[in-house]
């Protein structure tokens, strides 16, 4: 009975991207992924306190925050994304709320995308929930705000990379 | 047998008792019930009977089996000694009857005095209980009432309820008899009870264990245990806001409020009667807090009550709320109003009752605001007696004063109902326009609810709905909606705000207008907020103008968002108050500068810098802040200055200075500075050489050669000029004359036209040089280089017109300097000239004019004077002045020869007390104070309307030398006025110095003009009376026009003055002997005919042999000399003495003039 739901809620689920987004076409979906790419990018750049964090310390004990690993598909890509939202919707500060918009977007953006390409839908809602989160945040909100805004900024620059060499599912 | 059955049944019973006095209480499932207590005889048999009812009771129950019992309280102190009397209470109910056994352990027996034991022995005691949980959910009460009347009037009355309230339902154990709260009842003088326990909300699930104790009479009455829950046994308050209305569809809606506290959902029961033509009482229930009624009918009123219970469970109705009567109209419409937007159809529905009697629905018509009959196809039946009309792609209702809608009238034919029904067309199309920052945090959206004002008591709402990624083809209103605040600002749009945002979210957006008519939904619009960005302006703006290369550049950076390719647009223009813009555009995303060429190498230009979406979406930023260009040297110099020359000098040495002037280059084309000009010099023999004169415009250096050339170099920053002029200056050159004329025109005073001729010649001719300057000043020289083709030249200065100027023009040839050509011009006269040419054309008509209308009056004159004189005057040869002869009317003469009573100055008179003729007077004046002059002056009448103006002419006494025994006549004349040479006359009047002083003061003013006019010009004349002798005859007379075509007045111009001097002047060598003087009256225009003759016009009488001289100038011109001739002989002796004279009066010869025909000339000799 399972197997019958699952090709269903996915045909739902392509029936209603395709349906609303119909008129749009690929290349505008592309450019506006990296226009909002980019956007995130030089919004981690204005953020003042990130600006001077040198690349070069490793901060440990964050190892849930994503690191740079290139070449990712479409599919990583969003299991990226979701992390970094996660991670960036529990930060208090106010600098990462439009961030974090932009993040849910850019997550809307790929999953466009990969319809497109007749990729599966990716199981972003089985993201695991980062337990130790909160304890870290509690103890260490400005390392877990500069590290994790740092990261993100190397893996959406990758991510710009990534998409000019038209990424797999 | 019967005690022994009796005490079987005791004994089962009290087995019973023991068995459910622990756990038995009687459950209050309704609210009403009744509690009887009888006598233990009585009761017996009804126990008995009560038993086995309740024994049925508790089968269908299920529950208890209940035996009450009350007894006597033995232990009663004052009743101690009574036998004990056990009475049983039972409960009755609608349903059943109910006797629980009473809880013996808990309570006392009861105690009662044997005579009302007695007397309930023989009546028994029943009770009405009503026991209900108050609607406010906070109070238990118990209601008891007596059913037995009268036998326990005169005794107190007393109920206390005892009871438990515990959380636990079912009850194991009886509670102890401590645990009991008692409360004592309220009882009323109409011997009813409330007995009041306080429950609380929460603890309305409990339950609640109580029983009445009841004294009265001095019995104690008890019942048994009860057992509740509060929430089963709710009475609510009645509904309240019972309403009625029809509703859009034409039934009647009743509606209520449903009670507040109510922790539990209600029923309801409707009550309502009906009235109109049948009556109709209907009964409902219903759960809603409405009940629509069909086939309401118009003209009938309703009546509704409405009451309330616990929906599901036991519970009590509450009361009836109060009766609410609602009357529907004669006229019914459903809707009676409707709120619609543009654009859309509605309906109206119609039942119509004209005298009691439902108008058939085929005979109903539609008016629209009474104005307008609806179109018989919008209209529709229904029924028989429902009539609908439909109102399709409607307009925007009108406002008509403070009516905001539409009135829709249903007719009955061609009569009307006053009601209407409102029609609400509201324009919704609302624009919502939405702008994104700069910084892609913020989106801003503003709309207008202008179109929507005309409806009173709305408000609105902007709602709208977001989804995940872009706008859909048609935005359409979503059920899933969130509403935005949005503020009004002072321009009357709402402002609204978005912040956070998502860049690529789609955000459908409307406007919802709620009205207590209903809402309405603007058309939804979807606004992606990165399609609607205005992003901040370009910043580090700079301006600058490009050395060497000479454009305007303009460099800016691009704002940090957005990241899309964007266009710029660049504004520049001079700087100044109001900057004339002009506007370049860049498509280039990536260029971060542009240059643009300007006309002004060296002048302040600003320059701003916007920019937008190069794909055109979103809006243009604000202007950057303006950048200014600084002002500095871009290029060489386009020129040196241009230079001229000042000789200074013998010209014919050989050895000049030489000074060279030039103008300080502008900025255009020094560009944009000069730091310093070089004078190059190059002889043949010393070769070239420079020197540098600094930042002078002035250079001085001496010509020894045969030829110098010189030239002026401009340098600055960047370099040195490299088109320079030269000049030449050789000798063999000086005297190439190619200039055959040379003339200038003024135009006016700041304009000056040159004009000229060359001719050919073999030198190359590079330009010209116009040299200027006043010759009544010490102005420096001006001058102008004119290229060598031009033949004219608008030499723009400020030239004085009555000045010299020299106008010189230099041929400039290659190899050097030409002979120029030089003018003056600019004279005074070639100007007066242009003057008195134009005003020649006005004033000739004028003396023309003039002297045909004074000819006019001569002749009138002329004849008047004859008549007179041949009458008046007796013959000359009877009248001999020297034989002292009197006239015969020697008054009349009087008018003509005033007697003077001053003495002669010179000379007396021989016939001084009758001397007749003394002055002459050739006047002719309008004014009203010269025609008051009496005819019997004859002293100098001469009136000059305008003294002030200095144009006299008159006659006064001559003292000199020459003429010291005789009084002579001197004409003066002073023309302050050139321009308006309005001397009208001349007059020349031999006066008695006594005469003139006869006069008023204006002639006082005339004897000072007099001395002043002659203080310097009389010399000549009085030469020319030295010269000649008192035979010479002058003619004099002046004839001018003045400016007013009817008035003559007297002046003289200096033309007359001098034509008069020359005049004089040739007496001894023209007409020493025969010239005559004539003295002739200027008549006016006017013809006054009835004036005195002597006082319009001047009988000139002249003593002329005594001290005379007259002269007559321009119009009659020796005239009568040949009457005079021979009629005086005058000494010219000053010490002679006057020859006693008598004028004679002659005829003219008609040889004399043409316009002497027929006129008397009126001459006194």
């Amino acid at each position: 009975m399972k197997m019958r739901w699952g090709p269903l809620c996915q045909f739902l689920w392509l029936w209603s991207y395709l349906s609303y987004t119909q008129a749009v076409p690929i290349q505008k979906v592309q450019d506006d992924t990296k226009t909002l790419i980019k956007t995130i990018i030089t919004r981690i750049n204005d953020i003042s306190h990130t600006q001077f964090v040198s690349s070069k310390q490793k901060v440990t004990g964050l190892d849930f925050i994503p690191g740079l690993h290139p070449g990712l598909s479409l599919s990583q890509m969003d299991q990226t994304l979701a992390i970094y939202q996660q991670i960036l919707t529990s930060l208090p500060s106010q600098n990462v709320v439009q961030i974090s918009n932009d993040l849910e977007n850019l997550q809307d953006l790929l999953h466009l995308l990969a319809t497109f390409r007749s990729c599966p839908p990716s199981q972003t809602n089985e993201v695991e929930t980062l337990e130790s989160l909160n304890g870290v945040l509690e103890a260490s909100l400005y390392s877990t705000e500069v590290v994790a805004l740092s990261r993100l900024q190397e893996s959406l620059q990758d991510m710009l990379k990534q998409l000019d060499l038209n990424p797999g599912c | 047998m019967i005690y022994q059955k009796f005490y079987v049944v005791l004994l089962h019973c009290e087995f019973l008792y023991l068995i459910t006095a622990f756990n038995m209480a009687y459950p209050i499932s309704t609210w009403r019930f009744k509690l009887f207590c009888v006598p233990p005889n009585i009761t017996d048999d009804y126990f008995l009977l009560s038993a086995g009812i309740s024994k049925n009771t508790s089968n269908l129950s299920g529950d208890y089996e209940a035996v009450a019992e009350t007894k006597f309280n033995s232990s009663d102190t004052y009743i101690s000694n009574l036998p004990k009397v056990t009475f049983h209470c039972c409960f009755e109910s609608e349903q059943d009857v109910n006797c629980s056994v009473h809880a013996d352990n808990i309570e006392e027996k009861t105690a009662v005095s044997t005579e009302n034991s007695f007397i309930f022995q023989q009546l028994g005691a029943n009770w009405n209980i009503q026991c209900w949980m108050k609607g406010d959910m906070e109070l238990f009460i118990c209601y008891v009432e007596p059913l037995f009347k009268n036998p326990f009037k005169n005794y107190d009355l007393k109920v206390h309820l005892l009871y438990v309230l515990s959380d636990v339902i079912d009850l194991p154990l009886t509670p102890q008899k401590d645990s009991f709260q008692t409360v004592q009842c309220n009882c009323s003088v109409q011997e009813y009870c409330d007995c009041h326990v306080p429950v609380t909300t929460v603890k309305l699930n409990y339950t609640l264990l109580m029983y009445l104790k009841i004294t009265s009479g001095g019995v104690i009455f008890q019942s048994p245990l009860m057992s509740v829950q509060p929430i089963n046994a709710v009475k609510p308050h009645p509904p309240s806001g019972l309403h009625m209305e029809i509703t859009d569809h034409g039934n009647l809606r009743i509606s209520w409020c449903s009670p507040t506290l109510a922790p539990f959902p209600l029923q309801y029961q409707v009550k309502y009667s009906e009235n109109s033509t049948v009556r109709r009482e209907v009964d409902e229930v219903v759960s809603d807090t409405s009940l629509l009624v069909d086939t309401v009918l118009p003209g009938s009123s309703y009546e509704v009550q409405v009451r309330a219970k616990k929906l599901d469970g036991p519970g009590i109705w509450s009361d009836w709320s109060t009766p609410h009567v609602f009357t529907t109209p004669d006229v019914i419409y459903f809707p009676p109003k409707i709120l619609t937007s543009v654009g859309s159809n509605v309906s109206f529905h119609c039942i119509y009752k004209n005298e009691n009697k439902t108008v058939s629905s085929e005979k109903i018509v539609w008016w629209m605001n009474l104005a307008e009959k609806i179109p018989q196809r919008q209209c529709n039946v229904i029924s028989d007696h429902v009539s609908r009309v439909t109102l399709s792609n409607l307009k925007a209702t009108k406002p008509r004063g403070k009516f905001t809608y539409d009135a829709v009238y249903c007719c009955n034919e061609h009569e009307c109902h006053h009601r209407y029904a409102e029609l609400y067309v509201i324009d919704v199309n609302i624009n919502i326009s939405c702008e994104t920052d700069g910084y892609l945090t913020k989106m801003t959206c503003r709309w207008s609810a202008n179109t929507i004002q005309s409806l009173v008591g709305s408000s609105l709402q902007l709602r709208y709905h977001r989804s995940s990624l872009y706008c859909s083809d048609r935005p359409s209103v979503q059920t899933i909606s969130e509403p935005k605040d949005c503020h009004l600002q002072k321009d009357g749009f709402y402002e609204c705000i978005f912040q956070p945002i998502f860049l690529l979210s789609g955000y459908t957006m409307w406007i919802r207008i709620n009205h207590t008519l209903g809402s309405l939904d603007s058309p939804p619009t979807c606004v992606l907020p990165d399609s609607v960005v205005k992003p901040l302006p370009p910043s580090s703006v700079k301006a600058e103008i490009t050395v060497n290369i000479g454009l305007l550049k303009i460099s800016w950076e691009k704002p940090v968002f957005p990241e899309n390719n964007l266009q710029f647009q660049i504004r520049y223009g001079l700087n100044g108050k109001e900057i004339q813009w002009k506007v370049h555009e860049v498509y280039d995303a990536k260029s971060k500068s542009a240059s643009v060429p300007v006309p002004d190498l060296c002048a302040v230009y600003a320059a701003q810098v916007r920019c937008k979406r190069l794909d055109g979406l979103g809006y243009w930023s604000n202007w950057s802040n303006p950048a200014y260009t600084v002002v500095m040297d871009v290029k060489v110099p386009v020129r040196g200055p241009e230079f001229w020359r000042l000789i200074n000098g013998d010209i014919t040495k050989k050895e000049k200075n030489i000074t060279l002037l030039w103008k300080p280059l502008k900025k255009n084309d020094s560009l944009c500075s000069v730091s310093r000009y070089v004078v190059k010099h190059c002889t043949t023999h010393n070769g070239t050489w420079s020197e540098d004169v600094g930042n002078g415009t002035k250079f001085t250096f001496l010509w020894t050669e045969q030829a110098h050339t010189v030239s002026v170099v401009a340098i600055n920053s960047i370099g040195a000029s490299f088109a320079n002029s030269n000049l030449t200056f050789s000798w063999p050159m000086s005297k190439v004359n190619i200039v055959q004329s040379l003339s200038a025109y003024p135009l006016n005073s700041s304009c000056v036209i040159l004009s000229w001729m060359l001719s050919p010649s073999d030198y190359h001719l590079m330009y010209l040089i116009v040299e200027w300057k006043n010759l009544n000043e010490d102005d420096e020289i001006k001058w102008l280089r004119i290229p060598s083709n031009v033949k004219k030249y608008y030499i723009h200065d400020h030239f004085i017109p009555i000045e010299k100027y020299q106008f010189s023009l230099y041929p400039i040839f290659m190899e050097g300097m030409g002979k120029p050509m030089i003018i003056n011009g600019f004279t005074q006269d070639n100007n007066e000239k242009q003057q008195n040419d134009a005003g020649l054309y006005v004033i000739v008509p004028i003396i023309i004019s003039s002297c045909v209308l004074l000819l006019g009056t001569l002749l009138i004159s002329h004849q008047r004077m004859k008549k007179l004189f041949w009458e008046d005057v007796p013959n000359p040869k009877n009248c001999s002045w020297a034989q002292g002869l009197n006239f015969q009317k020697p008054e009349t003469f009087e008018h003509l020869f005033t007697k003077h009573s001053g003495s002669v100055t010179f000379v007396p008179l021989l016939l001084e007390p009758e001397s007749i003729s003394e002055d002459i007077s050739v006047d002719t004046s309008w004014k009203n104070k010269d025609e008051m002059v009496p005819a019997t002056m004859v002293s100098l009448l001469l009136t000059t309307p305008d003294l002030e103006k200095g144009s006299i002419c008159l006659s006064d006494q001559c003292n000199s030398a020459n003429f010291s025994e005789a009084e002579c006549t001197e004409v003066t004349c002073e023309d302050q006025s050139q321009r308006q040479p309005s001397v009208k006359y001349a007059t020349l009047v031999s006066s008695n110095s006594k005469s003139s002083e006869t006069d008023d003061d204006e002639l006082g003013l005339i004897h000072s003009s007099v001395s002043k006019c002659f203080s310097s010009k009389n010399s000549p004349l009085r030469e020319s009376f030295s010269n000649s002798s008192w035979e010479v005859e002058t003619q004099a007379l002046f004839l001018l026009s003045d400016q007013h075509p009817d008035m003559i007045s007297p002046h003289l111009s200096f033309s007359g003055l001098d034509e008069l001097l020359e005049l004089e002047g040739n007496f001894p060598a023209e007409n020493h002997s025969e010239k005559s003087v004539y003295y002739l009256g200027i008549t006016s225009i006017k013809k006054r005919e009835s004036d005195v003759f002597l006082t319009n016009e001047s009988g000139v009488l002249c003593p002329f042999p005594a001290h005379c001289l007259l002269t007559d100038i321009r119009v009659l011109q020796d005239s009568c000399s040949h009457f005079v001739e021979n009629h005086f002989s005058l000494e010219t002796s000053g010490k002679k003495t006057f020859v006693s004279y008598m004028p004679q009066f002659q005829t003219c010869s008609t040889q004399s003039h043409k316009l002497m025909e027929n006129k008397m000339c009126d001459l006194t000799v």
